[in-house]
């Protein structure tokens, strides 16, 4: 039954096309269009998934273009790993969907919006189900473009307009190096299918260059530290897209590149270990800005951005399975987060948690699975996030590294803290706010019930108190997982102290010293101005182009139209003249032609020049 | 019995003289007149060559023929449009005709 | 005797085309080209053409040149002596033309075929007639057509607008 899986992103293309071509006349329907197609994406998705264990393999469509002989396949790639992000994908993406129904109700562009949803769900399965680097490279680009043009929805906002161009252009210079990855591949006459990336020959050197180009690209996409500057951007779309692309699947695209090729990394470890290292920075540094954001979707952003990094530094260390499972559970409760951030701003019209406060009793429904999903973020004990980090925590420890592990500790924490944070303002305390607060319609409030269930349950299928049913089906029976109290009781006692610490600030009122504070002020203004890096690209590189173009810009005035319209000039004078031989006298033309003829016979007779 | 390049040379006679009259006349029915000149000097060689060669079905006489029959048509339609021109301008010196002037 | 016709012919056809062009009144200039043209089926007699000369007669004499009087006289004013006759490329024109005479004689002069003095068959009437309804039926349908495309362009274009 798996030679069906070619059809799971057919669905919401259609419904793409469908809602492209007469979304306007079908009002609501083009919610409910999109939804049908994503639900059957998953139905299709579950089928796959039972296909697998029936002994479905990978299988090809037939070959697209050969390159240098060699055969580039439209190949569909079913395994586990992709079968769970079909699942993570499809899933979320249908629930996101029905939230969207309620969260867009208002917007005068409902039906464009579910078809640029469509088509990010089409390109995303897409990513997932291609079997090699170059198919997975036109759907990369794909939900690249869905994510610059969702972000840039509400155009209308010059803030948004902008934001959708950051991160097109952002992610743009990953892809640049992705691409050129797979060129070098190509031009060293590598197949690309991720099936034979294992033992590559040729140039070591060479090939670390490849994977690291190919980095690159998840970097972008990933918003890993380098390239992180347009997540927190993006957060001007509607927030249902900043839930699914932005937190739950586009984002995590970077992850699964990086465990698609993993043999690639795995056989040249300055690669893997720039991937940790990667991983590692972006980890503290988001998790460190998020404790300074006010704007709940913004710190949201900075979360997903440091668990990413921690995904990352999961696989860099070798363990596959720990950052495929943290991909998972994060998928899952990071959507929920974003949809309870949503329903909250739908309920006060506002993103600044300084306004909000109280919110629980108003907003019973998504007050309790926002705490949900920020327990499982934060690591607390039985809640999907705790058992993947864990799994995180395990990985490091056994490759060995304390950098690594201290860098780990101090995000986990930090997430522990901002996560209480953001709870103890948002949802206790005295309402700040002018707006009168409402509970969301049950649209809304039933998606967020069901990720709830999921941020709350889906650890236990990775735990070893299931016997690491999930490990066993992604690695298949490779790693044997057995608790390690130590490790649990090291990292709840992090959390806890972390969101202690929240808890003594907010509510609580506790401050440092102001001597101590004075000490570290230039630390606060670091990360309150997210380490300056937006300041930093503007000077580097937004800058000095900016001079680059107005160069050119004066130069193409100048030089090019001067050239350009001097010989324009010139030809037009010179026809002021030449077109007085057009008298409109017949006669003339008539001797002129007479005159011809005597050269031709002349030049026949080879009077004048020898042709014959 | 005349040699062939006679014909010949008689034929780009009257050519050469309908070619003048065609680049020197001012007056459109002198200008058609030459041309009916060129017609003629090109059956006098159609003819010739028949002649000469013994073309067994006739075929320069025959495409003698139809130039006569072309020239007709040529010249009907030829002085038409003088007249219609005449009607409408007043002058059927084609000097005076330079609409298409730049 | 037959070479003495030929270039009594020949002279009076030369004689008569170079007055055509050449004389003041349009008029003249018509009847000039009429007997030229009378030269020409004169020479169409003597190549044991008669078929084509009596066409010649009866066509161009009969018909097209009573058609040039027609418009000489329908175009009246044109016929007075004091209006310039010919245009101011009246040398270049003669240039062109004798020029043009000299490089065609040298070309009929360095051809072998020139010189060819026997001549062959005469084509009598009734082959003239057989091929033209036969081989060459199809170009002699596109004459008809052709001249009934005149003949109604003629009609359309010679109409007074009311």
């Amino acid at each position: 039954m798996v030679k069906i899986a070619h059809w799971i992103p057919v669905f919401p293309f259609l419904a793409f096309w469908l809602n492209m071509m007469v979304g306007r006349r079908l009002g609501k329907g083009a919610g409910y269009i999109a939804v049908a197609a994503s639900a059957l994406s998953a139905v299709v998705s579950f089928l796959v998934f039972q296909g697998l264990f029936a002994g479905g393999t990978s299988y090809s469509l037939g070959t697209w273009i050969t390159i240098n002989g060699n055969p580039i396949t439209v190949g569909i790639i079913v395994d586990s790993l992709t079968v769970m992000m079909l699942l993570v994908v499809s899933v979320v993406g249908t629930l996101i969907q029905i939230y969207s129904i309620g969260y867009m109700a208002e917007d005068p562009r409902f039906s464009r919006f579910f078809a640029y949803i469509s088509l990010f769900m089409a390109c995303m399965l897409g990513v997932v189900l291609a079997d090699n680097l170059l198919l997975l490279f036109i759907f990369w680009e794909g939900v690249g473009l869905c994510s610059c043009l969702l972000v840039a929805f509400w155009y209308e906002k010059p803030a948004a307009a902008a934001a959708g161009l950051k991160a097109f252009i952002t992610t743009r210079v990953g892809d640049t190096g992705f691409l050129i990855g797979i060129l070098i591949l190509l031009a060293s006459g590598h197949s690309l299918r991720f099936a034979d990336l294992g033992g590559l020959p040729g140039h070591d050197f060479l090939m670390t260059v490849a994977a690291l180009l190919i980095f690159m690209g998840a970097v972008g996409k990933s918003a890993q530290f380098p390239l992180h500057v347009w997540l927190p951007d993006a957060m001007e779309g509607p927030t249902a897209v900043s839930a699914l692309i932005h937190a739950a699947t586009m984002v995590a695209a970077g992850v699964y590149l990086v465990a698609r090729s993993y043999v690639l990394f795995l056989d040249h470890p300055l690669a893997l270990q720039t991937v940790a290292v990667i991983g590692a920075i972006s980890a503290v540094m988001a998790a460190s800005i998020a404790c300074k954001m006010n704007d709940i979707k913004r710190v949201l952003a900075y979360s997903t951005m440091s668990q990413l990094g921690l995904m990352m530094l999961g696989l860099g260390v070798g363990g596959y399975t720990a950052g495929t499972f943290h991909l998972m559970t994060h998928a899952f409760f990071k959507a929920l987060l974003f949809l309870g951030a949503g329903s909250v701003i739908h309920a006060v019209h506002t993103q600044d948690i300084r306004e909000m406060g109280g919110l629980l009793n108003k907003m019973k429904v998504t007050g309790i699975t926002f705490i949900v999903g920020s327990l499982a973020l934060a690591g607390i004990m039985p809640f999907a996030g705790f058992w993947s980090k864990d799994e995180i925590f395990l990985a490091i420890s056994h490759q060995g590294n304390p950098v690594f592990f201290f860098a780990a500790a101090l995000t986990s924490f930090l997430t522990a803290f901002y996560m209480a944070r953001l709870i103890f303002m948002t949802f206790f305390g005295a309402y700040r706010g002018k707006h009168h607060a409402h509970e969301s319609p049950a649209v809304m409030t039933s998606p967020l019930v069901v990720l709830a269930v999921f941020a709350a349950g889906l650890g236990f299928i990775g735990s070893p108190l299931c016997n690491g049913v999930f490990q066993h089906f992604i690695e298949k029976g490779d790693e044997v997982v057995a608790l390690n109290y130590s490790m649990v009781i090291f990292s709840t006692v992090l959390s806890f102290s972390g969101i202690a610490l929240a808890y003594a600030i907010t509510i609580r009122g506790f401050a440092l010293p102001p001597a101590v504070l004075s000490n570290i002020s230039w630390l606060t203004r670091l990360v309150e101005n997210k380490y300056y890096f937006d300041e930093l690209y503007d000077f580097l590189f937004v800058q000095p182009f900016l001079r680059l173009c107005g160069a050119f810009k004066r130069f193409d005035a100048l030089r090019v139209d001067g050239f350009v319209n001097g010989v324009a000039a010139f030809v037009g004078a010179l026809a002021q003249v030449i077109r007085k031989a057009q008298t409109g006298l017949v006669e003339n033309y008539l001797l002129m032609q007479a005159g011809g003829m005597l050269l031709i016979l002349l030049t026949i007779m080879g009077k004048i020049c020898r042709l014959f | 019995m005349i040699p062939l390049g006679h014909f010949v040379i008689l034929s780009m006679f009257i050519f050469c003289i309908g070619v003048f009259g065609v680049l020197t006349q001012r007056n459109a029915i002198r200008f058609l007149i030459s041309v009916e000149l060129i017609l003629n000097a090109a059956n006098i060689n159609l003819v010739a060559f028949n002649k000469y060669y013994g073309s067994p079905d006739g075929l320069g006489q025959i495409f003698a023929l139809f130039v006569i029959a072309i020239a007709a048509a040529a010249s009907v339609v030829g002085l038409v449009l003088v007249i219609a021109i005449y009607r409408l301008r007043k002058s059927v010196f084609i000097d005076d005709f330079n609409l298409l002037k730049w | 005797m037959s070479e003495f016709a030929f270039y009594f012919i020949a002279s009076c056809l030369c004689i008569t085309a170079v007055l055509s062009v050449t004389v003041k009144d349009v008029f003249h200039s018509s009847v000039w080209l009429a007997l030229s043209l009378l030269f020409v089926a004169c020479l169409y007699f003597y190549l044991d053409a008669g078929f084509l000369g009596v066409i010649q007669v009866l066509v161009y004499v009969g018909g097209i040149m009573t058609l040039f009087v027609f418009a000489i006289m329908l175009t009246s004013k044109i016929g007075d002596h004091s209006i310039r006759q010919v245009n101011h490329q009246f040398w270049g024109g003669l240039m062109v033309a004798i020029a043009l005479f000299i490089v065609l004689v040298q070309v009929v002069g360095g051809n072998p075929l020139a010189r060819l003095h026997a001549a062959g068959s005469s084509t009598d009437l009734k082959t003239l007639g057989t091929s033209l309804v036969t081989t060459y039926a199809l170009p002699f349908e596109y004459i008809s057509l052709l001249l009934l495309a005149a003949l109604v362009g003629a009609i359309v274009l010679g109409k007074v607008k009311k």
